[in-house]
């Protein structure tokens, strides 16, 4: 059970007018698959780093179970946060396996589920195959493995698959949300057809401000949706839910 | 592609050769007997000045060799860029800088101190100012400019020290013959030093490869991976400045070796610095070995600088890889 938290984060730079986040204030728990959603330059992705700790704050703080993200050694960090991130491109030419055997170093004893985690993620004919050599599609599974690999109670992935064919996304957004049943995982999403199908949460950013947040049905009926991204959506209500999926209003 | 124990079979045969090769090369070619009676103790005058002469120098050839092949895979994994090389990124230049004031400059503390200790000072300083510079530049003509231009400044005021530190007691001609790059016959003594040194350099830098690797997946994944990059850095930046100091001081400034060789190293054993550090290591030294064995035979009764052999070789392979990188 980890919990991760953020209180009044501020992020501000010199020469942007208004803060990247504003006075954020965010909490995620195991069981339930969080979107972050928002129209670009929400700072959706600038809240994930935070919430990773990849980037400061100015102001505010990030906790991991009660105690300040900042106090902990970036071992530490490592092995109870796995971060997903929207590019990936390594300098060098590593095979699956070697990014496996990298993710599964931050663990003690990871690297023994290496060949459970490549056939758990489909890789199994892929492990010596160099990065290069791979699809889209592959390269996602092969990073989400990585991450994975050390089972870090807490999953941050920042727009997963955005490049991806809608068969593969799927896929994906099905792995995190089985993953979320027992652990805590916040994802970025710009897809928001997948974001009300895959999510249980669902938290609207706009301008550097958290302005929804709630279950993913109650976030989906809202007009501050609308309001946000500045369009009409059409609500598509089937399998029983309330709102199954959203679609642009003709 | 051979693998497990077939590798360092090969590798260690290979720079055997090269070592055999630079043994009998020189103004006057040895025979691989003739070496081997030598080195048994044929008293003969010719054996004994292979023994005394050449093979001293042909160890520290290796060495040297050995030097700039690490420091080559330290920067490129550093840099995150196969094209970084400390010669090209000022590195070298640094340690230059700080080579020369402790030839010219009488400093009142043994001089093979001032010489190590003022390399090591220079390399880092130049290394540091190159991040500094490349900073944010995500290409590799941002990383190459900026590695250019603080090697063009540490060039210029290497040559001001030259002309205005330089005497009757200190020759330029000396100065300027170790800046192309050279090895000097170094004594029993000076070599064991010179080993003792490279084997400190991979001590420092073995324990680096799993940070390399992991900053070959990006900073942020690095870090994400449990790294922390800036303490990280500091710690690779220091080994590699080691190197280079090392490497600069006992063969003056030898060019594209630590391109060269990484690549090679990576090409054979894959990108995973664990091998590719040690193998970069062998690999540079058998370059310089050949190179050195070059540079004396191939002009004689006249030496060539070693510099310019290992420039005339790298600089196209620079150029191949350099436009393969921008078509990619």
């Amino acid at each position: 059970m980890s919990v991760l938290a953020a209180v009044a984060l501020v992020v501000a730079r010199a020469d942007a007018p208004a803060p990247i986040l504003d006075a954020v204030s965010f909490r995620a728990e195991p069981g339930r698959l969080v979107g972050l959603i928002g129209p670009n330059g929400a700072g959706k992705s600038t809240l994930l780093r935070c919430l990773a700790g990849l980037a400061s704050p100015t102001s505010g703080t990030v906790t991991l179970d009660g105690r300040p993200l900042a106090s902990l050694r970036a071992a530490e960090r490592g092995r109870r946060i796995g971060y997903m991130p929207q590019e990936f491109r390594p300098a060098w030419d590593y095979t699956v396996r070697a990014v496996l055997e990298l993710g599964a170093s931050r663990t003690p004893g990871a690297a023994l589920g290496i060949p459970a985690a490549l056939a758990a993620h489909g890789l199994g004919d892929l492990a010596e195959r160099p990065w290069s050599r791979l699809s889209g599609g592959e390269r996602a599974r092969a990073l989400l493995a990585a991450v994975l690999v050390a089972e870090p109670p807490v999953l941050l992935a920042d727009e997963p698959g955005a490049s991806l064919d809608i068969g593969h996304r799927v896929d994906l957004l099905a792995r995190l949300a089985r993953y979320a049943r027992t652990r805590t995982v916040v994802v970025v999403l710009h897809d928001l057809e997948r974001a009300v199908r895959d999510c249980d949460r669902l938290v609207l950013m706009d301008r550097g401000r958290i302005v929804l947040d709630g279950d993913a049905n109650a976030v989906a009926t809202s007009p501050v949706l609308d309001a946000t991204f500045g369009v009409p959506f059409t609500r598509v209500a089937t399998d029983g839910r309330d709102v199954s999926t959203l679609a642009l209003r003709r | 592609m051979t693998a497990g124990i077939g590798r360092p079979v090969l590798l260690a045969l290979a720079l055997l050769a090269c070592l055999v090769f630079a043994a009998c090369a020189g103004h006057r070619w040895a025979g691989p007997l003739d070496l081997a009676r030598a080195l048994a103790g044929d008293p003969d005058l010719g054996a004994r000045l292979l023994v005394a002469w050449r093979l001293p120098r042909v160890l520290a050839a290796g060495l040297v060799g050995a030097l700039l092949g690490l420091g080559g895979a330290i920067f490129q994994g550093v840099f995150r860029n196969p094209l970084a090389e400390p010669y090209l990124l000022g590195s070298a230049g640094g340690a230059a800088i700080g080579a020369t004031t402790a030839l010219l400059v009488p400093l009142g503390i043994p001089s093979g101190l001032a010489l190590g200790g003022l390399s090591f000072a220079g390399a880092w300083a130049a290394t540091v100012l190159v991040l500094a510079v490349a900073h944010g530049a995500r290409d590799t003509a941002g990383l190459l400019l900026a590695g250019v231009a603080v090697a063009a400044m540490l060039g210029a005021v290497r040559s001001f020290l030259m002309l205005a530190l330089s005497d009757e007691s200190v020759s330029l001609q000396v100065v300027l013959s170790w800046t192309l790059g050279g090895i000097q016959t170094p004594t029993w003594g000076g070599l064991g030093l010179l080993a003792g040194l490279v084997a400190l350099a991979l001590a420092a830098c073995l324990p680096l490869a799993r940070g390399l690797d992991l900053l070959g997946l990006g900073r942020d994944q690095a870090a994400a991976f449990g790294l922390a990059p800036e303490g990280f850095l500091r710690r690779a930046i220091l080994a590699g400045a080691f190197v280079v100091a090392v490497a600069v001081a006992h063969g003056g400034l030898v060019g594209f070796v630590g391109l060269v060789a990484p690549h090679i190293a990576r090409w054979w054993v894959g990108p995973r610095h664990r091998a590719l550090l040690p193998v970069s290591a062998c690999i540079g030294a058998g370059l310089v070995l050949v190179c050195d064995g070059l540079a004396r035979s191939l002009l004689p009764p006249a030496e060539i600088p070693l510099g310019l052999i290992t420039a005339a070789a790298g600089g196209p392979f620079f150029l191949v890889l350099l436009r393969q990188r921008m078509r990619a």
